[in-house]
């Protein structure tokens, strides 16, 4: 029976809120130990590790309320961490989800494995990872399908600053130089394909908690930036312009929303990270625009939601996702034949 | 009336059943009753006439598939709104023709359920089901076309009513028997104040229809012209003013729940489209090919996200939750997403090899006729300039202040 039993997912929204705005100012070890406070890091992984054990559905509205308020902490990365080692890594889990070890995922390239007698050793080139300079552990892919958690301060791993968007949780790259990784390092193939199926649910909630501050802040300012003698939302340029963006995030919201239901499948959960990335960058876009020139300035934070709903995108690779989901598509379905015959 | 004859006239294909059970029961009986001639995706399609439609939809009835949600002393079958989602879900799924009764079940029949007397619901409700009434829409005029608070067509009350003035883009008029009218009652200044509605016979002394060739060479479109006709008191649908509002409020949740089924057609275009390709050389290849697949990938990723505004608006609704504006969302959603896959799809079948094999025959006559009818989409059931300001005045309610 789990500790939260009777909960709904909305109802962490206020709690998540809470611990990000308490998050504020806090290195990120503070925050780690503040957000594990709140059972924020465990709300999908076992209770042996001292999770929740909530469906992902819970961890929608949590994601959602740390990217509203630019929660600087690779917490999509822990929650999925955590939970994925739960059974085969049971200490090292128990030690994310109460934030005494900080680990992230490498979203973009592999691991290549290379036996030296008795011993495993990767070599390879990743990028795309939220946080690396901070925390403990990261896991990358292997080639072949499998997963591999790397302590950071093995010998051999390199990680550097990246040209990279994303100012709250910037990027990193890692360069793995003959890195020894014990066996039970190695999680099994297909780890990575069901971790990327859950990530994309939850970059969906990402860029929805982005998109839903971005579009707050747009239609405050549209209310109350006056201009020609009205307040700009007398407009119906902009009216339209902010309806548009309400329409996409209703999207985003929804699509989600069904990704998680009985019907939805890893069609669903595709389909809700593509919708979140093609409307949460023109929200986020449009909201800029709104702005006009205070838009394009530093302390707007528009910009900071744009920076990571794009770099999102790209952690996600949708326009890979967009091709391979495409070519499924057409793939399955059968060359025209008369309906009987 | 020979390709109906098979039809089976029986009662209620899925009664008593629920669930998976109710939707196999829905799917199974479409699958066995729907003409090859009927589906726009078959070689064997012809148009059906007035009257097979007229037969097909009141079987469709006495299986369980329309008046779902209506109650049962109305001849509805007392169901819920999700076992309505699913009959048309599978609807969706089949390339059947369009009700020619949408006004009838769609419109007039859930206004005159919330507002009609109880002598009204008896008369109307069970005829629209059995397809003896065929309802047309008269609110649009020349002067009043998405600004109803500008229309003209006057009422005057003395012994009943009388009915002067003239309706525009008043879909399939001439073959209706009644018309829901939307007349005004007080002088024009009160706007929407003195709205009043009525269910006009369209064979009254008066009553004059002229139909208008649209750009689908179809003549669907009528206007429909009432001069001095007469219209009993027993025909006026609802108190004038009340009557108005909570049709408005009926319209918004018409506006989320209408053809429900539209997010599964869109699926089964989309897919008869795909299957059409890759029956054709050329096109099989530029399927598979990374520009076209994304493209309808793209196609596949908005179709899932219009099923989740229609399903998460079944939800809110089956759970008390008011709708509210939110019907503009899907409606929005859908109109401009279906123009964009229709304009996908002639562009795609126009690349066909030659000589063209019968499979881009048939896509390329279903494809061209939605293509040309997706155009009004983003026109009727209010445009999408009237949708945008829905969005922004209720759901975002955002200030006009000066």
């Amino acid at each position: 029976m789990s500790m939260a039993e009777g909960l709904q997912p909305d109802e962490f929204a206020a709690t998540a809120a809470r611990a990000v705005a308490a998050c504020a100012g806090l290195d990120v070890r503070a925050q780690a130990q503040n957000l594990a406070g709140d059972g924020l890091l465990g709300i999908i992984a076992d209770e042996e590790v001292g999770g929740l054990a909530l469906p992902l559905g819970f961890a929608v509205p949590v994601i959602a309320a740390a990217h509203s308020g630019l929660l600087g902490f690779p917490l999509l990365e822990t929650i999925l961490v955590g939970r994925l080692l739960q059974s085969s890594l049971t200490r090292l889990a128990a030690a994310i989800v109460s934030g005494d070890k900080l680990a992230t995922i490498a979203w973009q390239g592999e691991a290549v494995p290379e036996r030296d007698g008795g011993l495993l050793l990767l070599n390879g080139s990743l990028a795309r990872v939220p946080g690396a300079a901070s925390v403990d552990y990261i896991l990358v892919r292997m080639s072949g399908g499998g997963a591999a958690l790397i302590p950071v301060d093995a010998k051999g791993v390199v990680v550097e600053d990246a040209a990279g968007l994303d100012l709250t949780v910037p990027e990193h790259v890692v360069r793995l130089e003959k890195v020894e990784v014990p066996i039970g390092s190695i999680l099994p193939a297909g780890t990575w394909d069901l971790l990327s199926s859950d990530a994309n649910v939850l970059r969906a909630a990402a860029i929805l908690g982005s998109a839903e501050a971005c579009l707050a802040l747009a239609q405050e300012h549209a209310s109350t930036r006056r201009q020609f003698g009205h307040a700009l939302s007398y407009n119906q340029a902009i009216r339209h312009a902010l309806a548009r963006q309400k329409l996409g995030l209703e999207s985003i919201r929804h699509a989600i929303t069904r990704s998680l239901s009985r019907d939805g499948g890893p069609v669903q959960r595709d389909a809700a990270f593509l919708a979140a990335v093609t409307y949460g960058s023109s929200i986020s876009e449009g909201a800029l625009q709104i702005h006009g020139g205070m838009g394009f300035t530093w302390d707007v934070p528009v910009h900071r939601h744009l920076r990571r709903i794009r770099t999102l995108q790209a952690q996600g690779d949708a326009s890979g996702l967009i091709s391979r989901f495409g070519r499924r598509y057409v793939s399955e379905v059968a060359p025209f034949a008369e309906a009987g015959a | 009336m020979s390709v109906l004859e098979a039809v089976s006239t029986q009662s209620v294909a899925g009664e008593n059943l629920t669930g998976e059970a109710y939707r196999d029961a829905m799917h199974r009986w479409l699958h066995a009753n729907l003409p090859a001639s009927f589906r726009s995706d078959s070689a064997a399609f012809a148009p059906p006439t007035l009257q097979q439609s007229v037969a097909w939809e009141a079987a469709m009835y006495r299986a369980g598939l329309t008046g779902i949600t209506w109650p049962q002393v109305y001849g509805g079958h007392g169901r819920s709104l999700r076992e309505h989602l699913i009959a048309n879900q599978e609807i969706g799924r089949l390339a059947m023709p369009e009700s020619v009764n949408s006004i009838g079940k769609e419109l007039a029949g859930p206004i005159i359920l919330a507002v009609g007397t109880e002598e009204q619901k008896r008369r109307f409700l069970p005829a629209i089901l059995e397809m003896r009434n065929i309802w047309c829409q008269g609110f649009s005029e020349p002067e009043a076309g998405s600004d109803l608070a500008g229309l003209r067509t006057r009422a005057t009350h003395g012994d009943g009513w009388r009915i002067n003035g003239q309706k525009i883009w008043t879909s399939g008029a001439y073959r209706a028997q009644r018309c829901l009218v939307l007349a005004r009652t007080g002088p024009l200044e009160d706007r929407h104040r003195g709205l009043a509605m009525f269910a006009v016979p369209l064979d009254a002394k008066g009553v004059r229809v002229r139909t208008i060739k649209s750009i689908d060479g179809r003549e669907s479109f009528c206007e429909v012209f009432f001069d001095e006709v007469e219209v009993a008191q027993a025909d006026a649908i609802g108190a004038p003013d009340e009557g108005w509002a909570a049709a408005i409020r009926v319209l918004e949740i018409e506006r989320a729940t209408n053809r429900m089924y539209r997010a599964w057609r869109f699926e089964n275009e989309l897919r008869h489209l795909i299957s059409a390709c890759k029956a054709d050389t050329a096109l099989s290849a530029m399927v598979a090919d990374r520009h076209y697949a994304v493209r309808l990938g793209e196609v596949a990723v908005e179709i899932e996200v219009l099923k989740a505004h229609v399903e998460t608006a079944v939800e809110a609704l089956a759970s008390g939750d008011k709708i509210g504006a939110r019907g503009s969302l899907a409606k929005l959603y859908w109109s401009e997403s279906h123009q964009r896959f229709a304009a996908l799809a002639i562009e795609l079948l126009s690349q066909a090899s030659l000589p063209q094999n019968p499979a881009i025959k048939v896509a390329r006559r279903r494809f061209e006729a939605i293509y040309l009818a997706a155009r009004a989409e983003t026109i009727y059931a209010g445009t999408t300039e009237i949708q945008l300001g829905i969005i922004a005045d209720r759901i975002l309610q955002l200030s006009r202040g000066k």
